[in-house]
């Protein structure tokens, strides 16, 4: 049998639909249209994304600007560069990651974990070649202050960017939840970058970059929880 | 097909709030759409429901279609999750009927009222539900290799070697099955 019949066996097949009920269809364009009114279809991923980008970076600018600029004054410039360049690029990627899973059927994208892993690399790559002090004073007390630190700038971070793209998300509100997570933890490394002037290569290394994989685990629990508690069938 | 019944120029009268566009959409989509339930094990009310859903989402997020891209593999996309997220309640609640009735011998997992299977799935029994899931989209729904990647979040070229490797399937099977039943029997 060569391809082309097997084709025209499936398109027959295909072309004996059983039938769909008509009322059923009545039913559900009267549901619709009894709540319809006009809706402006989403701007440009770019816009979104940059919003994203902005909401991040004000956050931490924000936080850091009221905690002190500390870390940021102690930076060569070189690596001064060299970190936020980076925060920067995966600040941009995070939200075009963030925004793709808003919009069904939009263009392939890396998986929420791939995305994660990427991000996690690349800042343990630039942190390690950054920080040389290898010393690890108050490894524990010093650690968790500034994780939780990195947490908490996460939070505002979160919500302004679910606000800037609530009522969407129809398709996997964990990988959305995960995603933006990670969004939100970025903006908290960088707010701990311009403001820690812990240069201990190992605090960098653990502390400032498990904001990230902390916060983007609540994010895909808090999507976890709205799939749970908000699918209708 | 004609512009203003083209589903894009639909959906984008939609977002407008047209209510006659609203009623052609699903008019023209809903039967695809059924269809594609249908074929996924799910019984006549379980489609039903899962349409309905469907509907209720599209309506929801209808703001993220973009005028001017392909709808259906918009649709479709929401149709395969809301389809994921009914299997996954399904089973969940399965799961937790089994165990408050301490049932030993559960025959299936999933609710199933009648046993519905057309030539079409008949024809697809041999293939994986990935295989399956690609082909319905490009049979039923008429939707290009493009439009099946964007609609299942994977590569154009995934999506290919899918289809190439269904079809090798398919042709075994059919080879099969003529040798079998002899020349004169026509497959569906």
């Amino acid at each position: 049998m060569t391809e082309e019949q097997v084709d025209e066996v499936l398109q027959k097949a295909a072309a004996a639909a059983p039938q769909v009920d008509p009322a059923l269809l009545k039913r559900i364009a009267e549901s619709l249209n009894s709540s319809l009114r006009p809706v402006r279809p989403l701007p440009p991923t770019w816009v979104l994304t940059a919003g994203l980008a902005v909401i991040c970076t004000t956050v931490a600018a924000a936080a850091a600007a009221r905690a002190g600029f500390y870390g940021l004054e102690k930076l060569s410039l070189l690596e001064r560069l060299a970190i936020f360049s980076t925060l920067g690029i995966l600040v941009w990627v995070a939200g075009t990651q963030f925004v793709g899973r808003l919009i069904p059927a939009s263009r392939r994208q890396l998986t929420a974990s791939t995305f994660l892993i990427i991000s996690i690399v690349a800042l343990l790559g630039v942190f390690a070649l950054v920080f040389r002090d290898y010393r690890t004073d108050h490894f524990i007390a010093a650690g968790i202050v500034c994780l939780l630190t990195g947490l908490l700038m996460a939070i505002p971070a979160a919500l302004l960017s679910w606000a800037l793209l609530r009522r969407g998300f129809a398709l996997n509100p964990v990988a959305a939840g995960l995603v933006g997570g990670a969004l939100a933890g970025l903006s908290g490394v960088t707010m701990l970058e311009l403001h820690c002037a812990n240069f201990q290569t190992l605090h960098v290394l653990v502390w400032h970059t498990a904001v990230v994989p902390v916060s983007a685990a609540a994010g895909a629990l808090v999507g976890y929880v709205l799939r749970r508690y908000s699918t209708p069938t | 097909m004609d512009t203003d019944r083209k589903p894009e120029t639909l959906m984008a009268r939609y977002q407008a709030g047209d209510f006659t566009a609203v009623t052609a959409l699903v008019e023209s989509i809903g039967p695809q759409l059924h269809r594609f339930f249908m074929t996924q094990c799910a019984s006549r009310s379980d489609a039903d429901d899962l349409l309905q859903d469907t509907w209720l989402r599209i309506h929801r997020v209808r703001h993220t279609y973009r005028p001017g891209e392909p709808v259906l593999p918009w649709f479709y996309a929401i149709a395969r999750r809301v389809r994921i997220d009914y299997y996954r309640k399904a089973s969940r609640t399965t799961a937790r009927e089994r165990r408050l009735e301490d049932v030993s011998n559960v025959a299936a997992a999933l609710p199933r009222e009648e046993a519905h299977v057309d030539d079409l799935e008949m024809l697809l029994a041999p293939l994986s539900e990935s295989q399956r899931e690609v082909l319905r989209m490009m049979k039923v729904a008429g939707m290009s290799l493009e439009e099946v990647a964007r609609a299942t979040a994977s590569s154009v070229g995934s999506v290919k070697q899918k289809v190439h490797r269904a079809y090798r399937t398919l042709r075994e099977s059919m080879n099969a099955m003529r040798t079998k039943q002899g020349p004169s029997r026509v497959l569906p």
